[in-house]
């Protein structure tokens, strides 16, 4: 399935920008999303996870089918 | 309902917060502001700009400020900005109101310490030299359930 994948603090200057159109294998996990967008992000991808809008991704769920999608890099705030 | 927890592109206002944990039975009112500093690991600093997941970071926020008034006898009010700040300008400001002081710093403390931890936001900083860089931070693995 084609997603739209936000991207957020070093990601972004991974040379996509702040979005990235991927394709996610059919009814991926989390793990097996961002194993899908290691190559694209040409970024390793240590330290940072999968989020739905409002949860952070273990990497054993399901990546929801809808709703928006993004990788966050460890976080700096304050 | 008074809204205690916002994530804005706004300056920030220690004022109202304060007001917004303000009751009759608090004879305290810790604060903690936190600004845009020049100097970060010997390199001169002209801004910082913070990013952020808004839905998560809302969320997020609300949860930090509830979870320290389920810890200490205390209401906190605190605001995170986002965008690109200059020296001097605060980039998180917080307000604990409680009865005693001991508890209104605590609570204070503790919900700074949990954003740096938890919060999506990131930050970076842009160098008088020109050039700049996202710094390093914590990972939200921690954060799954």
């Amino acid at each position: 399935m084609k997603r739209t994948i936000e991207l957020y603090g070093r990601l972004r200057d991974a040379g996509q920008g702040s979005v990235l159109r991927a394709e996610l294998p059919a009814r991926a996990t989390a793990r097996q999303a961002l194993d899908a967008l290691r190559p694209a992000l040409g970024q390793d991808l240590t330290g940072c996870v999968l989020a739905a809008a409002d949860r952070v991704l273990a990497p054993s769920d399901r990546v929801p089918a809808t709703g928006r999608l993004a990788v966050l890099p460890p976080v700096c705030g304050g | 309902m008074r809204r205690l927890t916002r994530i804005t592109k706004a300056p920030l206002n220690l004022a109202r917060l304060c007001r917004a944990v303000a009751s009759p039975s608090h004879g305290a009112t810790a604060s903690f502001v936190g600004v845009v500093r020049a100097v970060h690991a010997g390199r001169r600093v002209k801004a910082v700009s913070y990013d952020c997941f808004f839905p998560l970071a809302e969320k997020e926020l609300a949860r930090i400020a509830a979870e320290a008034g389920r810890r200490w006898p205390a209401v906190v009010a605190v605001e995170h900005r986002i965008g690109r700040l200059a020296v001097g300008q605060a980039s998180v400001a917080i307000a604990a109101g409680s009865a005693h002081r001991a508890e209104a710093f605590e609570a204070c403390r503790f919900v700074l310490e949990e954003i740096k931890h938890r919060l999506p936001v990131w930050k970076k900083e842009h160098y008088v030299a020109g050039d700049g860089r996202w710094l390093p931070g914590c990972s939200l693995k921690r954060l799954r359930p």
